[in-house]
């Protein structure tokens, strides 16, 4: 072999006509892509692919899809938080409220558009729920990613050590969350329990449909329109139950949010089962490897709130616009993936520092992620304390539009802690409790 | 830049760049469905730098697109550390020398054209660069070192440096075999 004979094969290369096939394919491919630029919210399952594939083989946009799953686990457990009670449905409730152990399954297609300038991407998720009040919560998910292969998920919530686990039978892997006491309370009673689901329609504005039949069984509908779920406004939950007994038997949700959509039911219930500890117990196979031992979930404290609005405003410059959950998500989304951010993040991870992109790229891809997720996870928490405050009517009032780390005198955040008190979180981040006067005078001081 | 801004400003730079990319990239995949996906590579990454692509680096980021988009094509076809493909023909391996300096057998010839275009893709941006200039668009050393933003002894270089990789990756493979 010798350079001539490169050249030669180089040159031949070169001389090759195009074949009137292959015209015809880069024009449909071309039509393809523009079609798919301009109807964004029907994805042609090809370009999903193309997408994940992109993610998943990219060393940079692997770093940057952590966030976004960090930012999936988020929407599950702010999905069914609740506040308030109504009067209505309280029959429903109280009857649930007696259950001891139920099941249900549900099945759910959700829209998200996160990562900017790229097309959403829809996702078919099937789960089975059983929950015991006295052994904890087991949930099946079965999600399609988008080249139509299953990826399942058990995920068990313990009571007895305050841990989430989450199984991967596919991968081999799992992992153990130690929930701190709070997060524990709030998961145990609040995730993906129907009694939530039934206040959640309960403190909202909700109207009766009367009868109904569904399967041959007589219902009863209550509908709940325009709740504030994913950010937005224009959800709909329609709860049907059953005529005689006032249990749940169906639950329609179509939920809208700004850049996410969901539509589902949930179906299937089976109340007051018999249930066995056993089946509450994960069984991890000896040949499965943790993801990331220990791995915990985000603060949701001040605390957190404060490395997480740190970290932040290390990472881009500034405070987060906004604190609600998919605002916060989308910006984080916005910055997170470029490129010098992304550097940044990398720096921070001792055994990435000074790598370059192709010796990044010979990593694993779940331990670069992994890493990352582990990194950015203070990046949740601001979000996750704002809900809290929120559903917790402490009157919070955030100033992330106008308020910059350089302010170091303004008031970024503020919440009500009692009726003479409020907790200020002023733009050098540092806290302090303040009179409902002082308070005033702080704010009047705020950009207009 | 607005979303349908954004999409204007594309299909302007699609047009500019289709005749471009339909040869450049067919040279160097030369197979139909590896040249459909990195087709799509292509335009999904000229979408994602369309600032890029319309200010005045436009010439140096499309074969940075073009030539990003071949390779990930051939590494989902190969894996990420494949290498060169075994024949699925039948290289006279014991004589590949022999063979490669003569390339008489059809067969045999289309299976080393394979392997070189495999190799390309395998090239540092700036070797790769510098063979489709040279010798996929036939550019003549003054332009190649226009493009690259050098004289026409590093163009000359990047060139060689190129040619060279490839004879090196071949010959190992041969070796190996």
């Amino acid at each position: 072999m010798n350079d001539k004979n490169i050249e030669e094969i180089l040159k031949e290369v070169a001389a090759e006509d195009i074949p009137a096939d292959v015209h015809k394919i880069a024009q449909q491919v071309s039509a393809d892509f523009s079609r798919t630029l301009l109807q964004t919210k029907k994805q042609h399952i090809f370009w999903e692919h193309i997408i994940w594939e992109h993610i998943m083989r990219n060393p940079i946009a692997k770093l940057a899809v952590a966030a976004v799953v960090i930012i999936a686990c988020l929407i599950g457990i702010s999905f069914w938080r609740t506040s308030g009670s109504g009067i209505a449905l309280a029959d429903v409730l109280a009857k649930v409220e007696q259950v001891q152990a139920c099941m249900y399954k549900m099945r759910m297609t959700t829209t998200v558009s996160m990562i900017p300038d790229m097309p959403a991407v829809e996702q078919q998720m099937e789960a089975t729920v059983i929950i015991s009040t006295e052994y904890g919560m087991k949930m099946i998910f079965e999600v399609s990613d988008p080249n139509g292969k299953k990826i399942t998920t058990e995920s068990y919530v313990l009571p007895e050590s305050k841990q989430m686990i989450l199984i991967l039978p596919e991968m081999k892997k799992y992992t153990q969350m130690q929930l701190d006491d709070d997060l524990f309370a709030k998961t145990r009673r609040e995730n993906n329990d129907p009694r939530y689901i039934i206040k959640q329609i309960m403190s909202s504005t909700y109207k009766e449909l009367g009868r109904s039949k569904i399967d041959g069984l007589e219902v009863e509908g209550f509908e709940a329109a325009d709740l504030p779920l994913f950010g937005g406004s224009g959800s709909k939950v329609t709860l049907w139950v059953d005529a005689e007994n006032w249990l749940p038997v169906r639950m329609e949700m179509d939920l809208k949010g700004e850049h996410m959509q969901a539509t589902g039911v949930i179906y299937g219930y089976q109340w007051d089962m018999a249930v066995q500890p056993e089946e509450f117990q994960p069984v991890i196979p000896s040949d499965f490897e943790p993801m990331a031992t220990g791995m915990q979930m985000p603060k949701i404290s001040e605390e957190g709130l404060i490395e997480g609005l740190r970290l932040f405003a290390e990472l881009s410059g500034s405070y987060p616009k906004k604190l609600s959950m998919m605002e916060l998500a989308q910006e984080t989304m916005a910055f997170i993936t470029n490129r010098d951010v992304l550097e940044k993040i990398v720096e921070k991870i001792p055994e990435f520092r000074g790598l370059d992109e192709d010796e990044l790229d010979k990593l694993d891809g779940h331990e670069v992620m992994m890493k990352t997720m582990q990194v950015t996870k203070p990046l949740q928490s601001p979000g996750l304390f704002y809900m809290v405050l929120v559903q917790d009517k402490k009157e919070p009032a955030y100033y992330g539009e106008t308020v910059t780390p350089a302010d170091t005198d303004k008031v970024l955040l503020r919440w009500k802690i009692s009726d003479n008190e409020y907790r200020v979180i002023f733009g050098d981040l540092r806290a302090e409790t303040v009179t409902p006067e002082k308070l005033a005078e702080l704010e009047a001081g705020l950009p207009k | 830049m607005e979303y349908s801004e954004r999409i204007q400003v594309f299909e302007k730079v699609r047009a500019r760049y289709s005749v471009f990319l339909l040869s450049v990239l067919w040279k160097l995949a030369g197979d139909r469905e590896l040249f459909t996906e990195a087709m799509q590579y292509a335009l999904l990454g000229m979408w994602q730098h369309i600032e890029k692509l319309n200010g005045k680096k436009a010439g140096a980021y499309i074969y940075r697109i073009a030539l990003t988009a071949n390779s990930k094509a051939w590494r989902n076809r190969i894996g990420k550390d494949g290498e060169l493909a075994k024949s699925r023909t039948n290289i006279d391996t014991d004589h590949g020398l022999l063979i490669i300096g003569q390339i008489h057998d059809k067969e045999n010839k289309s299976e080393w054209v394979a392997m070189v275009r495999q190799a390309i893709a395998k090239l540092p941006f700036k070797q790769g660069r510098a063979v489709v200039m040279r010798y996929l668009e036939q550019q003549d050393y003054k332009t190649v070192a226009e493009k690259l933003c050098c004289t026409e002894a590093g163009a000359r270089s990047h060139v060689s440096k190129a040619v060279a990789t490839l004879k090196s990756r071949l010959t190992a493979f041969i070796r190996q075999e």
